[in-house]
């Protein structure tokens, strides 16, 4: 019982970094559905950025969030305009997925190069502080790490329903076309959402660089768990992300804790195939397949 | 008096907070050729989508040669004689005009692993290229023909199903006028040999032309039904269409 | 009966075979067989790729998994027999391609119930997943010690030819397969499929039914290159039998080939298998090697997504109407000299060389 419940503390305040990430790559597949496989190679590379400006400046990763998510912004808006936009609309979503791999790819390759493929992490001077409540571990990195997520959720929420901007992204999520009409831009809404998604992704990355040790390879287990987050909501729903995230990592920490870590890393494979079985369009996700 | 082919009773469906067909009820005659028109957004085509199963509608029924197919799969649908035509004319561009056909013949596990093109299909292509005089571009893309021959293509490939029922969704829009007529002439001919037409249009000498009778549709409810020399005269209509 | 166009098909199919199938007596180097062992191998499975990332338009992303299920498969075979002529643990292919056959066509009837972006997560979500399980698995995998299987007893002279041999079998049948799907009213579902899911469902196709068996069969011919991969390779690392690289390999090479087309697939393996070892050998380390092949990649998607087969077929096509023009004939007609390639069967045309002209 206690392992359980630590194991849904534990869920709990993971979620919230999968949470951010994934919302970064629905929001990508809303504006343009195009599935970014190179979600996760983006994470891990704003999560050697901060251990970069850690070890070189010593500027504490949380405080550098601003600066890795601006430079993944531009990352973002770059990897829209020269290799996505080129593709042909009738097959874009096809090739996209094989792009973005590509891009993937191209990114563990880079960071290979720069920082060897020997695992790193952020070590700060609070990395192994905690609290005990009731008997329950909380580390405060966790705790940080959870708000720290939220908060950045918070933004992108704003962000998304408060200005101008959000307005034509959301638009053009619900329907390309008549946002089109509308006037918005789609092939500029398109390289900022992007952009956006890559933004989310840097946040979550600083973040994920002070909870685990990384290295280039990572990303292929993040992308995994992201899609099936991603899936699991509903591709395109960002609500759908944050309770994706909240199913997926509380189940793998209480499989951990409960049962055994090895298994607990196929845990939300599982619970994918089973939402799938159910519900092929995810918990939130519309059965819109095309026009009809 | 004849039985209805096919009956729709309360059908409705909803996208979020808009509700496009609201509790629609009508019938096809045996051997009619039914107009279904509307002002635009009434929701013919939602509807059409739904009694061809494309769509699951939230309720209501749908009754084909009297029995109960609502929520039935398009292609169990295409099997049993109810098909359909697109708006934007579907056709496969990437494949030719014969094989846009011969992909619409029917579907045993045998005739899977048969040839592309078997003696028996190839036949019935012909007979069908012949009467829509459509040989010639037989070994044509899809691609490569014009929009109004697409539309004619798409009609031509939902015979080699041999329905009893087709539902043509806006046979004449966006073709030229003696694309028009050669639509007509095809539905008068296939109509003669004894298939049941429900059509949606927006054409209206075409459809008091060709269709008896006219059912009315406004904001997803049946309004009117009647012969279409009636129509022009109903109250109701007048106010849907001039009013909204 | 049958047209001189397919009679050169035939030609060119029997060609290429008899050429491959002599090549070993040509090229005693053992470098050059193993770099041909290798080649076979991708062309194996970029056509077996093909059949369901082309023809049907899934790109699967997870095949790298089923070479993985292969691989391991094949050491249960050692675990319980022993060797003695060599030759037998070649006689376990076909169980071994059942096998995935049947968890491939598991996987599908989940993930290819909605549309080709939830089969391609599912599908690399599937890699990783069993990348992670060949790691964890240890009793089975031996996780990241990996494992050994007994060397086998062949002629070091011409250790390479039996698995050169099983493979060039593969690749006839995977090749035969698609040439009959292109033939047969299964292919030309699986074009309609790629072209229009929801208008093919709508008049009678059988979507799911159709698009399970094409998977199914594509990875059960991949799970069997994996199972003599492992044989030739005499052991098995979790990192290299559950390889994305696999993965992006083989749809690099069907793409650079040309999808939906029956030789493409092959084309591509035999211009980037090589390309591949040469890069290997001369940038060394693996990371450079990375970045090069995924720059590859993007500009081969960027700058010839339609492939080499269908862009030469469409030149040829061009050219071909234009000597019509020129000659003075009519061109568009009753019966018009320009006769599309797809629906007279003949090797190496595409179902869908008119992509991207409409």
């Amino acid at each position: 019982m206690h392992a359980l419940v630590q194991g849904l503390i534990l869920g709990i305040l993971t979620a919230g970094v999968y949470a951010l990430m994934a919302s970064g790559q629905t929001l990508i597949f809303g504006v343009m559905k195009v599935v970014n496989l190179a979600q996760g190679a983006m994470v891990i590379l704003s999560a050697y950025l901060s251990y970069q400006l850690f070890t070189s400046f010593g500027i504490d990763p949380l405080l550098a969030i601003p600066a890795t998510t601006v430079v993944m912004f531009v990352l973002g808006v770059v990897v829209q305009l020269v290799f996505l936009r080129p593709l042909r609309a009738e097959d874009r979503s096809e090739l996209s997925l094989l792009v973005t791999f590509a891009v993937a790819l191209l990114l563990e390759g880079i960071m290979s190069v720069t920082w060897s493929t020997s695992v790193r992490s952020i070590n700060t001077s609070y990395a192994n502080s905690s609290w005990s409540v009731g008997g329950y571990q909380i580390t405060l990195v966790r705790l940080w790490a959870f708000l720290l997520s939220i908060a950045a959720l918070g933004i992108l929420y704003l962000l998304l329903n408060r200005t101008r901007l959000g307005r034509a992204i959301r638009a053009t999520v619900q329907n390309p076309e008549s946002a089109r009409l509308l006037g918005v831009e789609s092939d500029r809404v398109s390289a900022i959402g992007f952009g956006l998604g890559a933004a989310t992704a840097a946040a979550a990355g600083s973040i994920y660089g002070l909870l685990y040790p990384f290295n280039s390879g990572s990303h292929y287990d993040l992308i995994s768990r992201l899609l099936s987050i991603v899936l699991l909501g509903g591709l395109g729903s960002i609500g759908g992300a944050v309770v994706g995230a909240l199913i997926v990592s509380t189940s793998s920490a209480v499989v951990a804790a409960t049962i055994s870590p090895s298994w607990s890393e196929m845990t939300f494979f599982v619970i994918l195939l089973l939402v799938l079985l159910v519900r092929p369009q995810g918990l939130f996700g519309t059965t819109a397949r095309g026009a009809i | 008096m004849m039985a209805a082919l096919l009956e729709v009773e309360g059908l409705t469906k909803s996208f979020g907070s808009l509700r496009a067909v609201d509790s629609a009820s009508f019938a096809v005659e045996d051997g009619s050729i039914t107009a279904l028109i509307g002002p635009n957004g009434s929701g013919k085509t939602t509807l059409f989508n739904m009694i061809t199963g494309y769509l699951s509608p939230d309720g209501g029924h749908v009754r084909f040669g009297g029995r109960e197919v609502t929520g039935a799969a398009s292609g169990s649908l295409y099997g049993r004689g109810l098909t359909r035509t697109f708006q934007q004319a579907r056709v496969f561009t990437q494949l030719t005009v014969e094989e846009n056909l011969t992909v619409a013949a029917g579907y045993s596990w045998r005739q899977l692993f048969g040839r592309r093109l078997s003696r028996a299909d190839r036949e019935r292509v012909a007979v069908l290229l012949e009467e829509f005089r459509m040989s010639h571009v037989a070994d044509l893309y899809a691609s490569e023909l014009s929009y109004g021959q697409r539309k004619l293509l798409e009609f031509a490939a939902v015979l080699m199903s041999q329905p009893r029922l087709v539902l043509l969704d806006e046979p004449t829009a966006g073709v030229n006028p003696v694309m028009i007529a050669t639509m007509e002439h095809h539905i008068r001919e296939r109509h003669g040999a004894g298939v049941t037409f429900l059509i949606v249009e927006h054409d209206m000498p075409f459809v008091m032309r060709l269709c008896d009778p006219v059912v009315v549709l406004d904001r997803g409810h049946e309004i009117f039904a009647g012969p279409p020399h009636a129509v022009q005269s109903d109250t109701r209509v007048l106010d849907a269409y001039l009013g909204s | 009966m049958r047209s001189p166009r397919s009679l050169l098909g035939t030609v060119r199919g029997v060609g290429f075979f008899v050429v491959l199938g002599v090549l070993p007596w040509l090229t005693p180097a053992h470098w050059i067989l193993n770099i041909l062992v290798f080649t076979l191998m991708y062309a194996v499975m970029s056509s077996a790729w093909n059949l369901v990332g082309g023809f049907a338009g899934y790109p699967s992303l997870g095949h790298a998994a089923f070479f993985g299920i292969g691989a391991y498969s094949m050491n249960l075979w050692f675990e319980h027999r022993t060797l003695h002529s060599g030759y037998e643990p070649f006689l376990f292919l076909p169980v071994i391609g059942l096998f995935a056959g049947l968890v491939g066509l598991g996987v599908g009837a989940i993930a290819m119930r909605t549309r080709a972006d939830v089969f391609a997560i599912v599908t690399i979500t599937l890699l990783f997943v069993t990348q992670t399980l060949a790691f964890n698995l240890r009793g089975l995998t031996h996780g990241a010690q990996g494992l050994s299987i007994a060397v086998p007893p062949f002629p070091l002279a011409t250790f390479e030819r039996p698995f050169y041999f099983v493979l060039l079998g593969l690749l006839a049948v995977a090749m035969g397969i698609s040439y009959g799907a292109m033939r047969s009213k299964f292919g030309l579902s699986l074009a309609a499929i790629r072209a229009d899911e929801d208008k093919a469902r709508g008049i009678g196709v059988r979507v799911l039914g159709v698009k399970l068996l094409a998977f199914s069969v594509s990875v059960g011919l991949t799970a069997m290159v994996g199972g003599v991969w492992a044989y030739y390779e005499g052991y098995i690392y979790p990192q290299f039998a559950v390889d994305p690289l696999v993965t992006i390999a083989i749809v690099l090479m069907t793409f650079l080939g040309g999808r939906a087309t029956l030789w493409g697939p092959v084309i591509g393996a035999l211009l980037l298998e090589t390309t591949q070892q040469t890069l290997a050998y001369t940038l060394g380390g693996s990371q450079f090697y990375l970045i090069a092949y995924a720059l590859v990649f993007l500009v081969v998607m960027l700058l010839m997504p339609q492939g080499i087969v269908p862009s030469v077929q469409d030149l040829l096509r061009r050219r071909r109407r234009r000597s019509v023009v020129d000659g003075g004939e009519p061109a568009p007609g009753a019966d018009d000299p320009v006769d599309p390639p797809a629906h007279s069967p003949g090797l190496g045309q595409s179902m869908t060389a008119a992509n991207g002209r409409g």
